[in-house]
């Protein structure tokens, strides 16, 4: 086994009248039990300017993570390591056809996820601009 | 305008020969903005018990369905029972397992996919394993609207 931990902290000083902080740390193992995950795809980057979508991460029993393990505990990490500019472009990030959200230039995303047939992690740019990320997952 | 930050961490000396460190810090803006923050926030602490129905835990609001405004979600399972999870769906697409003591941190897009006013972006909660969950969550959002649903009496 493999000991990863993730560690987020929130913070506003002034989103509400008193202060919001909140720090949270996870170790990330494997399903139902305390052993630490021991498979990743490793760090990887893209730079792409295609408007469609790009699979990140592809689930498939073939050829794909799920063929490698069962994803019931899986977790991935994605940047967007644009500048933001003038805030008006991001990817949406998918579960195949299914949109999650918006990452602009800056930010991240840290979320489980459970895989198998029809569960690519995807990537639709909202421009041409070369758009570079780096994303990562931990199963 | 408010200042949000969100910082993340990983850490790892032993699940590669080498070790991995990652960083990143992003402060959580208004869409079409360069440096406007976002101003409105709802959360709350639920007990999700094991009934065999998925809740919405943060429901999409209808002012939002053709907006391109920006929602962030912070999302964690307090149990301590290892065995014990919950799904975390999107319009009925399971994105994944959060188990004791995990958490999720993702840009959430409230926008209806079919247009139809039926919050088909819903962020839904369904407990699988153990018993009650203690789920924390926050949502920081942007909105033109009032954040709230709408009274029926």
């Amino acid at each position: 086994m493999a000991t990863t931990i993730a560690t987020i902290t929130l913070s506003s000083a002034d989103i509400m009248d008193n202060s919001i902080s909140i720090s949270n740390t996870a170790t990330l193992t494997d399903a139902g039990n305390d052993t630490g995950v021991t498979k990743t795809t490793g760090l990887s980057r893209v730079t792409t300017s295609a408007t469609s979508n790009v699979v990140l991460l592809d689930s498939a029993a073939t050829g794909g993570l799920e063929a490698q393990s069962t994803m019931t505990s899986g977790k991935v990490f994605i940047q967007n390591l644009n500048a933001r500019g003038d805030g008006s472009k991001y990817v949406t990030v998918l579960l195949q056809a299914v949109v999650i959200g918006r990452l602009y230039g800056g930010d991240w995303m840290f979320f489980p996820w459970q895989g198998g047939a029809g569960n690519d992690v995807e990537i639709t740019p909202s421009s041409t601009t070369d758009t570079t990320l780096e994303y990562v997952a931990f199963y | 305008m408010a200042t949000t930050t969100a910082s993340f961490s990983l850490s790892s000396s032993d699940i590669l020969s080498n070790a991995i460190s990652l960083s990143s810090t992003s402060t959580l803006y208004n869409h079409n903005t360069t440096a406007t923050g976002l101003t409105q926030v709802k959360s709350g602490r639920v007990d999700v018990y094991v009934t065999g129905s998925s809740f919405d835990l943060i429901p999409a609001l209808a002012s939002e369905e053709a907006s391109a405004a920006n929602s962030y979600v912070y999302i964690a399972n307090k149990n301590t029972d290892v065995a014990n999870y919950v799904n975390i769906s999107i319009y009925n697409e399971v994105i994944g397992r959060l188990y004791a003591g995990d958490w999720m941190f993702i840009p959430w897009e409230q926008n209806d996919p079919d247009s139809d006013n039926s919050s088909k972006n819903d962020i839904e909660i369904e407990a699988l394993v153990g018993g009650p969950q203690s789920v924390e969550w926050i949502m920081f959002t942007e909105s033109t609207a009032t954040i709230l649903d709408a009274s029926g009496d």
